[in-house]
């Protein structure tokens, strides 16, 4: 039964979700802030201070995201709605607890899969390009609570975004196994490069959950 | 007044079957979505229920009234039997069924068994109503929606506080859908127990005052009520699944809808204006909450264009259509039936004859009112029975259906004699000190005509008096006090052999009738 505090309880709700989406947002940003100190300067402090931070991030979505959760299946919404804005929030954190691990994994395992890459550049721009995906899965969730109509956008951009890092890759590798690198930081940059565009895959894949989301919850 | 309760055990078994159902239309999806607990759910729908029935329950039942006013307690029993029987029978049988229908066919049942006219403009205005009612539904909804969804997009609210606002508005929907229901569908239920109420006027602590009328919609909201406790949860989870398939806003304006159009049909205020724009008055009847909720789901599946079209499954609409016809005839039929075994075998007065006669002052009074009396002859027998005397009168004159309704009204005879005896079982009555006094002042006259007794004592006291601007409820009141005096003045109830005399043969004989309206004769 709905309570008087009704609707405070919702506009806290809705802060909690708001702030959620900001922390999936701030790891994007993160990710690729950390990407750029690692190819720049290599496994320095403020490189591991960029990790420390995605933990934080992730730790604190984690507990933003099981509080939502739990006020809505105790007292809030629509079922139909529930069950979607859970889907879509447990796929958003693990967007970022995906970001979290990859580059923890980059840091630890692949530290030495970028030295004598001459191609840095491309690396840098299928960051970006994995970043902005991550972004506009970001924009299309916060779409899906606010505008479905525009949800259809944002998931076009992902869709892009994810074919762009897919060809960055191919670039890449076909670049790494023509050079005279030896084999083994060959097949280590290229499992690096391959962590590295999975994110825009994880992001993509909540495109898709956002499409059928946003189908259910446009008006006719 | 044991005996009493027992004869509206079948209006009451109508009343729990309603609420056992038709909650399921104003709070279903609500509790359905388990966004309100049941008994939240039950104690709103009841309370609305039952304050619809009782403030604004008479317009819709006395649209019934005007079918047909089944004057004896035994005849309005059998009548709410028939339509339950019928319901039941129809309902095991798979074929949609509505229980205004069953009432009104039932309804005509008695007045083919007890001779009284039914009134074809009534019946029709009837039909219409069934006929508009999911039609208007069907296009409240498509408006409501397309407002709605228009208002959402350009508020563009959150997800969750469209939720709490829909929730909100479900709860509020439900809530005014439940007073709708009591308000219309309460002629269902005690519609044909109005004119053969057993209750009195009476005054609680504080001045408030329950007409016999108010009492008996108050009995049969308890019944609607009592339905919606103890079996209703099951139909609203049910109901309440299927209707949220639709989508959360259309099922509040599904709700909504349903809400509006049993609001329409019971509202004298909207009626009064629609007169006022110079549109026809809009019929006030019980009509079917179900085929309205079918209705808006229709409404709102249009708006989708041919998708929605496509998947309109026509053939249930067909059978829907089917039962406006099919459930009053049988409705009719078991009456009929009923009302010949409840009468000939338990021995039972299942109707009042109601006598009419031309007498010298009833002819001078259609000459009073520009009625043709010249050429109707003085009737020294009184005729028993409306058809029969209007099948008289029609071999007289002919006249249009109004003026024959006005010369019924003046022809209907109740002889009575205001006496010593009379005074004192006044005396035991709820009349209220000052309309006594006005009636003992009477004390020696003998009275023909009702109207005869209400013109006498209209000149005895103002409070006597009709108000032409009065409102609804106090006329209703004033006509309540006057049928007290009647059957308190009345010569001692006609013996059963008369009565099955009057009923077989339909002879002439001074039969005293009860009902102050002879039954169809209004309308």
């Amino acid at each position: 039964m709905s309570s008087p505090l009704l609707f405070g309880k919702t506009h806290f709700l809705e802060a909690q979700i708001d702030e959620f989406l900001d922390k999936v947002s701030e790891g994007g940003i993160y990710f690729q802030r950390g990407m750029e100190l690692l190819l720049d300067r290599g496994v320095v402090p403020e490189t591991e201070l960029k990790l420390d931070q995605l933990i934080q991030l992730k730790e604190r979505a984690n507990e933003l995201r099981r509080a939502v959760v739990n006020t809505l299946y105790s007292e809030m919404l629509i079922p139909d709605f529930r069950g979607d804005v859970l889907r879509l929030l447990s796929h958003l954190y693990g967007l970022l607890d995906a970001t979290k691990n990859v580059f923890q994994e980059l840091l630890i395992e692949y530290a030495a899969a970028f030295e004598g890459l001459e191609t840095g550049a491309d690396v840098r721009e299928l960051v970006a390009v994995v970043d902005q995906s991550m972004q506009a899965a970001v924009r299309g969730a916060r779409a899906f609570f606010r505008q479905p109509e525009a949800v259809r956008d944002h998931i076009n951009h992902i869709r892009v975004y994810e074919s762009e890092a897919d060809a960055i890759t191919l670039r890449l590798k076909k670049g790494l196994f023509g050079s005279a690198l030896p084999l083994e930081s060959k097949l280590l940059a290229r499992d690096a490069l391959a962590v590295i565009d999975g994110l825009a895959d994880r992001a993509e894949e909540i495109s898709d959950e956002l499409s059928i989301l946003a189908i259910k919850r446009v008006l006719e | 007044m044991i005996a009493s309760l027992v004869f509206l055990s079948s209006g009451l078994f109508l009343g729990w079957s309603l609420g056992a159902n038709d909650a399921s239309n104003v709070f279903g999806s609500a509790v359905g979505s388990r966004m309100l607990r049941f008994s939240t759910a039950a104690v709103l729908c009841s309370l609305f229920v039952i304050l619809g029935a009782v403030t604004a329950g008479g317009a819709a039942s006395g649209g019934l009234g005007e079918l047909g006013a089944v004057n004896a307690i035994a005849g309005s029993f059998t009548t709410a039997l028939a339509a339950g029987v019928t319901m039941t029978w129809m309902t095991r049988a798979g074929l949609p069924a509505s229980t205004s229908q069953a009432v009104v066919g039932a309804v005509v049942g008695w007045n083919w068994f007890s001779g009284s006219i039914t009134d074809l403009s009534q019946l029709s205005r009837i039909a219409f109503a069934w006929v508009a009612s999911p039609l208007l539904a069907a296009l409240l909804a498509a408006g409501l929606h397309r407002l709605l969804v228009a208002a959402i997009r350009r508020g563009r609210p959150h997800l969750l506080s469209l939720d709490a606002n829909l929730r909100l508005g479900l709860i509020l929907a439900g809530m005014f859908g439940s007073y709708s229901l009591g308000a219309n569908n309460i002629g269902n239920v005690m519609g044909v127990f109005v004119n053969a109420s057993p209750f009195a006027e009476l005054t609680i602590a504080g001045g408030l005052h329950l007409s016999g009328e108010q009492q008996l919609f108050l009995l049969g909201a308890i019944a609607i009520a009592v339905g919606v406790a103890t079996y209703s949860r099951r139909v609203m989870l049910t109901v309440g699944g299927s209707l949220m398939t639709l989508s959360p806003v259309a099922a509040l304006v599904v709700v909504l809808a349903n809400a509006l159009v049993l609001f329409v049909f019971s509202s004298p205020q909207l009626s009064a204006l629609a007169v006022a724009l110079g549109l026809p008055p809009i019929p006030l009847i019980p009509v079917s909450s179900s085929q309205a909720v079918i209705g808006a789901v229709l409404g709102i599946g249009l708006l989708q264009g041919g998708r929605g079209v496509r998947q309109i499954r026509w053939g249930v609409l067909a059978r829907i259509a089917s039962g406006w016809i099919t459930t009053p005839l049988i409705a009719a039929l078991v009456a009929f039936v009923l009302l010949f075994v409840v009468q000939n075998v338990f021995g039972q007065q299942v109707f009042r004859p109601v006598a009419y006669q031309l007498s010298p002052p009833a002819l001078v009074r259609l000459a009073e009112e520009r009625l043709p009396s010249e050429r109707l002859a003085m009737d020294l027998q009184p005729v028993v029975g409306s058809v029969r005397f209007r099948a008289w009168l029609r071999r007289q004159v002919r006249l249009d259906p109004a003026q024959e309704a006005q010369v019924l009204r003046i022809a209907e005879t109740r002889p009575l004699t205001i006496d010593a005896r009379g005074l004192e079982a006044l005396e035991r009555t709820s009349l209220p000190a000052p309309y006594r006094e006005a009636v003992a002042g009477l004390e020696g006259r003998s009275f023909l005509h009702p109207w005869q007794l209400a013109e006498a004592l209209a000149s005895r006291s103002p409070l006597w008096a009709p108000a032409p601007d009065a409102p609804r409820a106090e006329a209703a009141r004033r006509a309540a006090r006057l049928a007290l005096v009647l059957d308190t003045f009345s010569r001692s109830p006609p013996d059963r052999s008369a009565q099955n005399r009057g009923a077989q043969n339909r002879g002439a004989g001074p039969v005293p009738p009860t009902s102050l309206r002879s039954p169809g004769a209004e309308g």
